[in-house]
Protein backbone atom coordinates (compact mmCIF):
# COMPACT_ATOMS: atom_id res chain seq x y z
CA UNK A 1 0.00 0.00 0.00
CA UNK A 2 1.52 3.76 -1.05
CA UNK A 3 -0.99 5.68 1.84
CA UNK A 4 2.04 7.65 3.10
CA UNK A 5 1.32 9.88 5.97
CA UNK A 6 1.67 13.37 5.07
CA UNK A 7 3.82 14.76 7.61
CA UNK A 8 7.36 14.15 9.02
CA UNK A 9 6.36 12.86 12.54
CA UNK A 10 6.77 9.45 13.29
CA UNK A 11 3.73 7.28 12.77
CA UNK A 12 3.03 4.30 14.06
CA UNK A 13 3.08 1.41 12.26
CA UNK A 14 -0.24 -1.28 11.72
CA UNK A 15 1.33 -3.42 14.68
CA UNK A 16 1.40 -0.56 16.91
CA UNK A 17 -1.88 0.81 16.57
CA UNK A 18 -3.03 -3.23 16.62
CA UNK A 19 -2.03 -3.35 20.32
CA UNK A 20 -3.01 -0.22 21.53
CA UNK A 21 -6.37 -1.45 19.91
CA UNK A 22 -6.59 -4.26 21.61
CA UNK A 23 -6.06 -2.54 25.05
CA UNK A 24 -8.84 -0.37 24.45
CA UNK A 25 -7.80 2.42 22.52
CA UNK A 26 -10.60 3.70 20.68
CA UNK A 27 -8.01 5.96 18.63
CA UNK A 28 -5.88 3.78 17.33
CA UNK A 29 -8.58 1.57 15.94
CA UNK A 30 -9.69 4.55 14.20
CA UNK A 31 -6.41 5.27 13.09
CA UNK A 32 -6.20 1.81 11.85
CA UNK A 33 -9.34 1.86 9.97
CA UNK A 34 -8.75 5.00 8.20
CA UNK A 35 -5.02 3.71 7.03
CA UNK A 36 -6.83 0.54 5.87
CA UNK A 37 -10.06 0.77 4.86
CA UNK A 38 -9.86 2.35 1.31
CA UNK A 39 -7.90 -0.73 -0.16
CA UNK A 40 -9.73 -2.97 1.61
CA UNK A 41 -13.08 -1.44 0.32
CA UNK A 42 -11.65 -1.15 -4.06
CA UNK A 43 -10.38 -4.41 -3.67
CA UNK A 44 -13.69 -5.67 -3.12
CA UNK A 45 -15.26 -3.75 -5.26
CA UNK A 46 -13.07 -4.54 -7.95
CA UNK A 47 -13.29 -8.40 -7.17
CA UNK A 48 -17.15 -8.19 -6.95
CA UNK A 49 -18.51 -5.26 -8.91
CA UNK A 50 -20.87 -4.30 -6.20
CA UNK A 51 -20.58 -1.57 -3.55
CA UNK A 52 -23.26 -2.96 -1.06
CA UNK A 53 -20.68 -6.46 -0.68
CA UNK A 54 -17.49 -3.92 -0.79
CA UNK A 55 -19.22 -2.44 1.55
CA UNK A 56 -20.15 -6.07 4.13
CA UNK A 57 -16.45 -6.83 2.99
CA UNK A 58 -14.67 -3.46 4.79
CA UNK A 59 -16.56 -4.01 7.58
CA UNK A 60 -16.36 -8.05 8.28
CA UNK A 61 -12.85 -7.36 8.18
CA UNK A 62 -12.31 -5.05 10.60
CA UNK A 63 -14.98 -6.86 12.95
CA UNK A 64 -12.95 -9.92 12.12
CA UNK A 65 -10.14 -7.72 13.19
CA UNK A 66 -11.82 -6.98 16.82
CA UNK A 67 -12.25 -10.40 17.84
CA UNK A 68 -9.45 -11.35 20.19
CA UNK A 69 -8.88 -14.71 18.39
CA UNK A 70 -8.36 -12.98 14.98
CA UNK A 71 -5.57 -14.98 13.99
CA UNK A 72 -3.22 -12.54 13.02
CA UNK A 73 0.46 -13.96 13.63
CA UNK A 74 3.17 -10.66 12.93
CA UNK A 75 5.76 -13.37 12.01
CA UNK A 76 3.80 -14.92 9.31
CA UNK A 77 3.05 -11.61 7.61
CA UNK A 78 2.39 -7.77 7.79
CA UNK A 79 -1.25 -7.30 8.70
CA UNK A 80 -2.22 -5.44 5.83
CA UNK A 81 -1.35 -8.63 4.20
CA UNK A 82 -3.65 -10.33 6.53
CA UNK A 83 -6.73 -7.80 6.23
CA UNK A 84 -6.18 -8.84 2.14
CA UNK A 85 -6.28 -12.19 2.70
CA UNK A 86 -9.61 -11.65 4.92
CA UNK A 87 -10.86 -9.83 2.64
CA UNK A 88 -10.55 -12.00 -0.38
CA UNK A 89 -12.12 -14.84 1.92
CA UNK A 90 -15.17 -12.54 2.33
CA UNK A 91 -15.35 -11.97 -1.28
CA UNK A 92 -15.19 -15.40 -2.43
CA UNK A 93 -17.75 -16.36 0.01
CA UNK A 94 -20.09 -13.73 -1.62
CA UNK A 95 -18.93 -14.66 -4.84
CA UNK A 96 -19.92 -18.28 -4.49
CA UNK A 97 -22.96 -17.82 -2.63
CA UNK A 98 -24.64 -15.30 -5.47
CA UNK A 99 -22.59 -15.71 -8.39
CA UNK A 100 -21.96 -12.71 -8.53
CA UNK A 101 -19.18 -12.96 -11.22
CA UNK A 102 -20.70 -9.72 -12.97
CA UNK A 103 -19.33 -6.46 -14.47
CA UNK A 104 -19.44 -3.65 -12.00
CA UNK A 105 -22.57 -1.88 -11.77
CA UNK A 106 -22.01 1.24 -12.48
CA UNK A 107 -25.17 2.12 -13.33
CA UNK A 108 -26.85 1.77 -9.92
CA UNK A 109 -27.84 4.83 -7.44
CA UNK A 110 -25.44 3.97 -4.80
CA UNK A 111 -22.10 4.36 -7.25
CA UNK A 112 -20.23 7.19 -7.89
CA UNK A 113 -18.63 6.95 -10.63
CA UNK A 114 -14.49 7.69 -9.81
CA UNK A 115 -12.91 10.86 -11.00
CA UNK A 116 -10.79 10.29 -13.86
CA UNK A 117 -7.09 11.62 -13.94
CA UNK A 118 -7.58 15.80 -15.32
CA UNK A 119 -6.57 15.88 -18.88
CA UNK A 120 -7.04 19.09 -20.69
CA UNK A 121 -7.67 17.60 -24.24
CA UNK A 122 -10.76 16.30 -24.30
CA UNK A 123 -10.52 13.87 -27.19
CA UNK A 124 -7.37 12.68 -25.17
CA UNK A 125 -9.91 12.32 -22.24
CA UNK A 126 -12.63 10.66 -24.36
CA UNK A 127 -9.55 7.88 -25.92
CA UNK A 128 -8.36 7.82 -22.39
CA UNK A 129 -11.71 7.30 -20.92
CA UNK A 130 -12.71 4.39 -23.35
CA UNK A 131 -9.14 3.01 -22.79
CA UNK A 132 -9.06 2.80 -18.75
CA UNK A 133 -13.10 1.69 -19.13
CA UNK A 134 -11.92 -1.29 -21.57
CA UNK A 135 -9.08 -2.13 -19.32
CA UNK A 136 -11.47 -2.20 -16.01
CA UNK A 137 -13.60 -4.47 -17.76
CA UNK A 138 -10.83 -6.61 -19.29
CA UNK A 139 -9.73 -6.98 -15.97
CA UNK A 140 -13.34 -8.24 -14.21
CA UNK A 141 -13.53 -10.28 -16.48
CA UNK A 142 -10.66 -12.07 -15.81
CA UNK A 143 -10.91 -15.55 -13.94
CA UNK A 144 -11.07 -15.25 -10.36
CA UNK A 145 -7.65 -16.01 -9.75
CA UNK A 146 -5.60 -13.95 -12.09
CA UNK A 147 -8.21 -11.46 -11.29
CA UNK A 148 -7.17 -10.72 -7.30
CA UNK A 149 -3.50 -10.60 -8.16
CA UNK A 150 -3.78 -8.14 -10.95
CA UNK A 151 -6.32 -6.36 -8.19
CA UNK A 152 -3.90 -6.33 -5.26
CA UNK A 153 -0.32 -5.48 -6.96
CA UNK A 154 -1.33 -3.86 -10.15
CA UNK A 155 -4.62 -1.75 -9.21
CA UNK A 156 -3.47 -1.41 -5.53
CA UNK A 157 -0.16 -1.94 -5.54
CA UNK A 158 0.50 -4.13 -2.73
CA UNK A 159 3.83 -5.64 -2.39
CA UNK A 160 4.19 -9.44 -3.65
CA UNK A 161 5.00 -10.55 -0.31
CA UNK A 162 1.77 -9.12 1.37
CA UNK A 163 0.01 -10.06 -1.91
CA UNK A 164 1.41 -13.71 -1.11
CA UNK A 165 0.22 -13.72 2.28
CA UNK A 166 -3.37 -12.56 1.41
CA UNK A 167 -3.59 -15.21 -1.12
CA UNK A 168 -2.43 -17.78 0.83
CA UNK A 169 0.21 -18.77 -2.02
CA UNK A 170 4.46 -18.80 -2.10
CA UNK A 171 5.53 -15.41 -3.91
CA UNK A 172 6.34 -16.93 -6.79
CA UNK A 173 3.11 -18.30 -7.61
CA UNK A 174 2.04 -14.56 -7.66
CA UNK A 175 4.41 -13.56 -10.08
CA UNK A 176 3.48 -16.43 -12.66
CA UNK A 177 -0.21 -15.30 -11.86
CA UNK A 178 0.27 -11.73 -12.66
CA UNK A 179 2.32 -12.96 -15.31
CA UNK A 180 -0.58 -14.60 -17.00
CA UNK A 181 -2.81 -12.30 -16.18
CA UNK A 182 -0.98 -9.69 -18.08
CA UNK A 183 -0.70 -11.51 -21.13
CA UNK A 184 -4.53 -12.20 -21.10
CA UNK A 185 -5.53 -8.72 -20.53
CA UNK A 186 -3.30 -7.85 -23.01
CA UNK A 187 -4.73 -10.16 -25.44
CA UNK A 188 -8.47 -9.06 -24.43
CA UNK A 189 -7.49 -5.73 -25.49
CA UNK A 190 -5.72 -6.28 -28.37
CA UNK A 191 -8.98 -8.55 -29.50
CA UNK A 192 -11.15 -5.64 -28.24
CA UNK A 193 -9.06 -3.36 -30.73
CA UNK A 194 -9.06 -5.35 -33.91
CA UNK A 195 -12.10 -7.37 -33.59
CA UNK A 196 -11.91 -8.42 -37.29
CA UNK A 197 -8.27 -9.44 -36.51
CA UNK A 198 -9.52 -11.26 -33.46
CA UNK A 199 -12.41 -12.92 -36.12
CA UNK A 200 -9.70 -13.41 -38.34
CA UNK A 201 -7.53 -15.73 -35.87
CA UNK A 202 -10.74 -18.15 -35.73
CA UNK A 203 -10.47 -21.09 -38.35
CA UNK A 204 -14.01 -22.82 -39.10
CA UNK A 205 -13.12 -26.08 -39.90
CA UNK A 206 -16.92 -26.92 -41.39
CA UNK A 207 -19.66 -25.04 -41.85
CA UNK A 208 -23.04 -26.20 -40.14
CA UNK B 1 19.78 -14.00 -23.19
CA UNK B 2 17.14 -15.19 -25.25
CA UNK B 3 13.34 -13.83 -25.27
CA UNK B 4 12.49 -16.81 -22.91
CA UNK B 5 14.89 -16.30 -20.60
CA UNK B 6 14.26 -12.50 -20.50
CA UNK B 7 10.94 -12.45 -19.99
CA UNK B 8 11.45 -15.45 -17.02
CA UNK B 9 13.88 -13.13 -15.12
CA UNK B 10 11.67 -9.80 -15.25
CA UNK B 11 10.03 -9.39 -11.82
CA UNK B 12 8.59 -6.11 -12.43
CA UNK B 13 7.81 -4.00 -15.65
CA UNK B 14 10.34 -1.60 -14.44
CA UNK B 15 13.23 -3.68 -13.80
CA UNK B 16 14.04 -4.16 -17.70
CA UNK B 17 14.89 -0.69 -18.76
CA UNK B 18 18.45 -1.36 -19.09
CA UNK B 19 18.05 -5.08 -21.03
CA UNK B 20 20.00 -4.86 -23.69
CA UNK B 21 17.79 -7.77 -24.86
CA UNK B 22 15.15 -5.54 -26.00
CA UNK B 23 17.44 -3.22 -28.02
CA UNK B 24 18.39 -6.19 -30.15
CA UNK B 25 15.35 -7.90 -30.32
CA UNK B 26 12.10 -5.79 -31.61
CA UNK B 27 9.50 -8.66 -30.86
CA UNK B 28 10.07 -7.89 -27.33
CA UNK B 29 10.65 -4.75 -27.37
CA UNK B 30 7.28 -4.34 -28.92
CA UNK B 31 5.70 -6.92 -26.25
CA UNK B 32 7.62 -4.77 -23.39
CA UNK B 33 6.38 -1.42 -25.01
CA UNK B 34 2.45 -3.01 -24.76
CA UNK B 35 2.95 -4.13 -21.15
CA UNK B 36 4.20 -0.47 -20.46
CA UNK B 37 0.80 0.36 -21.78
CA UNK B 38 -0.70 -1.59 -20.01
CA UNK B 39 1.12 -0.29 -16.84
CA UNK B 40 0.04 3.06 -17.66
CA UNK B 41 -3.74 2.09 -17.93
CA UNK B 42 -3.53 0.12 -14.20
CA UNK B 43 -2.54 3.78 -12.99
CA UNK B 44 -4.84 5.10 -14.91
CA UNK B 45 -7.69 3.19 -13.18
CA UNK B 46 -6.13 2.96 -9.95
CA UNK B 47 -6.30 6.99 -9.97
CA UNK B 48 -10.00 6.99 -10.97
CA UNK B 49 -10.22 4.61 -7.80
CA UNK B 50 -8.21 6.75 -5.96
CA UNK B 51 -10.82 8.59 -4.15
CA UNK B 52 -13.43 5.56 -3.82
CA UNK B 53 -13.74 4.53 -0.30
CA UNK B 54 -15.88 2.86 2.56
CA UNK B 55 -18.78 5.41 3.53
CA UNK B 56 -18.81 6.52 6.78
CA UNK B 57 -21.39 4.47 8.43
CA UNK B 58 -18.91 1.96 8.42
CA UNK B 59 -17.04 3.93 10.54
CA UNK B 60 -19.59 4.74 12.33
CA UNK B 61 -20.83 1.08 13.31
CA UNK B 62 -17.66 -0.08 13.67
CA UNK B 63 -16.80 2.72 16.40
CA UNK B 64 -20.48 1.47 17.59
CA UNK B 65 -19.11 -2.23 18.04
CA UNK B 66 -15.61 -1.25 19.35
CA UNK B 67 -17.19 0.61 21.89
CA UNK B 68 -19.83 -2.24 23.14
CA UNK B 69 -16.73 -4.56 22.73
CA UNK B 70 -14.20 -2.07 24.86
CA UNK B 71 -17.47 -1.74 27.04
CA UNK B 72 -17.95 -5.57 27.88
CA UNK B 73 -14.18 -5.96 28.55
CA UNK B 74 -14.58 -3.46 30.98
CA UNK B 75 -17.59 -5.20 32.85
CA UNK B 76 -15.74 -8.36 32.49
CA UNK B 77 -13.98 -8.16 35.91
CA UNK B 78 -17.32 -7.50 37.53
CA UNK B 79 -18.57 -10.62 35.90
CA UNK B 80 -16.51 -12.60 37.49
CA UNK B 81 -18.42 -11.73 40.72
CA UNK B 82 -21.41 -12.75 39.35
CA UNK B 83 -21.44 -16.97 40.11
CA UNK B 84 -20.19 -15.87 43.07
CA UNK B 85 -22.98 -13.63 44.47
CA UNK B 86 -25.29 -16.25 42.90
CA UNK B 87 -23.78 -19.13 45.01
CA UNK B 88 -23.59 -17.16 47.93
CA UNK B 89 -27.58 -15.61 47.70
CA UNK B 90 -28.43 -19.17 47.28
CA UNK B 91 -26.81 -20.57 50.43
CA UNK B 92 -27.99 -17.79 52.23
CA UNK B 93 -31.93 -18.75 51.04
CA UNK B 94 -31.23 -21.96 52.00
CA UNK B 95 -29.74 -21.45 55.59
CA UNK B 96 -32.68 -18.71 56.36
CA UNK B 97 -35.49 -21.92 55.10
CA UNK B 98 -33.77 -24.01 57.07
CA UNK B 99 -33.34 -21.60 60.22
CA UNK B 100 -37.06 -21.37 59.79
CA UNK B 101 -38.26 -24.48 59.37
CA UNK B 102 -36.38 -25.55 62.48
CA UNK B 103 -37.57 -23.40 64.33
CA UNK B 104 -41.18 -23.97 63.59
CA UNK B 105 -40.98 -27.46 64.09
CA UNK B 106 -38.95 -27.11 67.47
CA UNK B 107 -41.98 -26.09 69.49
CA UNK B 108 -43.87 -28.67 67.99
CA UNK B 109 -42.25 -31.22 68.84
CA UNK B 110 -41.88 -30.26 72.14
CA UNK B 111 -45.54 -29.57 72.42
CA UNK B 112 -47.54 -32.38 74.56
CA UNK B 113 -49.89 -34.14 72.37
CA UNK B 114 -53.10 -32.92 72.65
CA UNK B 115 -55.40 -35.28 75.08
CA UNK B 116 -59.18 -34.43 74.78
CA UNK B 117 -59.62 -36.52 78.12
CA UNK B 118 -56.48 -36.76 79.89
CA UNK B 119 -54.89 -34.61 81.98
CA UNK B 120 -51.02 -35.74 83.28
CA UNK B 121 -50.15 -33.95 86.71
CA UNK B 122 -47.92 -34.52 89.00
CA UNK B 123 -49.36 -35.70 92.43
CA UNK B 124 -48.28 -34.90 95.86
CA UNK B 125 -48.81 -38.96 96.82
CA UNK B 126 -50.27 -37.87 100.34
CA UNK B 127 -52.39 -35.68 99.56
CA UNK B 128 -54.98 -36.49 97.38
CA UNK B 129 -55.71 -40.30 97.67
CA UNK B 130 -58.55 -40.15 99.37
CA UNK B 131 -61.70 -41.44 97.65
CA UNK B 132 -59.37 -43.56 95.14
CA UNK B 133 -60.38 -47.06 94.67
CA UNK B 134 -57.73 -49.90 94.64
CA UNK B 135 -57.46 -51.78 91.40
CA UNK B 136 -56.97 -55.32 92.27
CA UNK B 137 -53.52 -55.47 91.02
CA UNK B 138 -53.03 -52.76 93.37
CA UNK B 139 -50.88 -54.93 96.39
CA UNK B 140 -48.70 -56.09 93.51
CA UNK B 141 -47.73 -52.99 92.22
CA UNK B 142 -47.29 -51.04 95.51
CA UNK B 143 -44.44 -53.21 96.17
CA UNK B 144 -42.73 -52.59 93.10
CA UNK B 145 -43.59 -48.71 92.80
CA UNK B 146 -42.08 -48.72 96.45
CA UNK B 147 -38.81 -50.53 95.40
CA UNK B 148 -38.94 -47.66 92.58
CA UNK B 149 -39.06 -44.88 95.10
CA UNK B 150 -43.22 -44.56 95.59
CA UNK B 151 -43.32 -42.32 92.14
CA UNK B 152 -46.88 -42.18 91.08
CA UNK B 153 -48.69 -39.67 88.53
CA UNK B 154 -52.48 -38.74 88.57
CA UNK B 155 -54.28 -38.91 85.17
CA UNK B 156 -57.70 -37.79 84.58
CA UNK B 157 -59.37 -39.71 81.89
CA UNK B 158 -63.45 -39.71 80.83
CA UNK B 159 -64.17 -43.17 80.64
CA UNK B 160 -67.72 -44.81 80.44
CA UNK B 161 -70.19 -45.51 83.55
CA UNK B 162 -70.33 -49.27 82.38
CA UNK B 163 -66.62 -49.28 84.19
CA UNK B 164 -68.04 -48.43 87.47
CA UNK B 165 -70.30 -51.31 87.18
CA UNK B 166 -66.94 -53.38 86.56
CA UNK B 167 -65.75 -51.94 90.06
CA UNK B 168 -68.66 -53.04 91.54
CA UNK B 169 -70.41 -49.47 91.86
CA UNK B 170 -74.52 -49.08 91.51
CA UNK B 171 -74.69 -47.43 87.79
CA UNK B 172 -78.10 -47.25 86.00
CA UNK B 173 -78.32 -49.68 83.29
CA UNK B 174 -79.20 -47.31 81.19
CA UNK B 175 -76.95 -45.10 81.77
CA UNK B 176 -73.86 -47.06 81.03
CA UNK B 177 -72.92 -45.30 78.11
CA UNK B 178 -72.59 -42.16 79.54
CA UNK B 179 -69.12 -41.26 80.00
CA UNK B 180 -67.78 -39.84 83.42
CA UNK B 181 -64.52 -38.66 84.30
CA UNK B 182 -62.40 -40.29 86.37
CA UNK B 183 -58.50 -39.81 87.81
CA UNK B 184 -56.73 -43.08 87.58
CA UNK B 185 -53.41 -43.20 89.66
CA UNK B 186 -49.90 -44.55 88.23
CA UNK B 187 -46.89 -45.90 89.20
CA UNK B 188 -44.11 -44.89 88.10
CA UNK B 189 -43.64 -48.29 86.01
CA UNK B 190 -47.03 -47.18 84.38
CA UNK B 191 -49.74 -49.38 85.71
CA UNK B 192 -52.97 -48.33 87.18
CA UNK B 193 -52.89 -48.78 90.73
CA UNK B 194 -56.59 -46.85 91.83
CA UNK B 195 -59.08 -45.33 90.19
CA UNK B 196 -61.58 -42.37 91.65
CA UNK B 197 -64.82 -41.26 89.91
CA UNK B 198 -65.51 -37.56 89.98
CA UNK B 199 -69.10 -37.48 89.35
Amino acid sequence: MNERPMTSAPVETDDELLLRMQSGDEEAFLTLYRRRQAGLFRFALHMSGSMPVAEDVTQEVFLALLREDCGYAPDRGTLSGYLFGIARKLVLRHLDRGRLDVVLDTDSDDFAQPELAVLDDPLLDLTRREGIDALRRAVQALPRRYREVVVLCDLEEVDYADAAVALGCPIGTVRSRLHRARGLLLEKLHQERNPRQALGTLKPVRCV
Amino acid sequence: MNCQEFWNTIPELGDCESSRHLLECPACAARMSRHRELEAGFRAVAAGFRRVEAPPRVEARLRSAFRRQTGSESRAPSRRWIPVVTWAAAFAAMFALAAFLVRDRQPEAARPPVQRTIELAMLQPQADYDGFIPLPNSAGVAADDAADGDDVNLVRVEVPRSAMIALGLDVSADREEELVEADILLGSNGIARAVRFLD
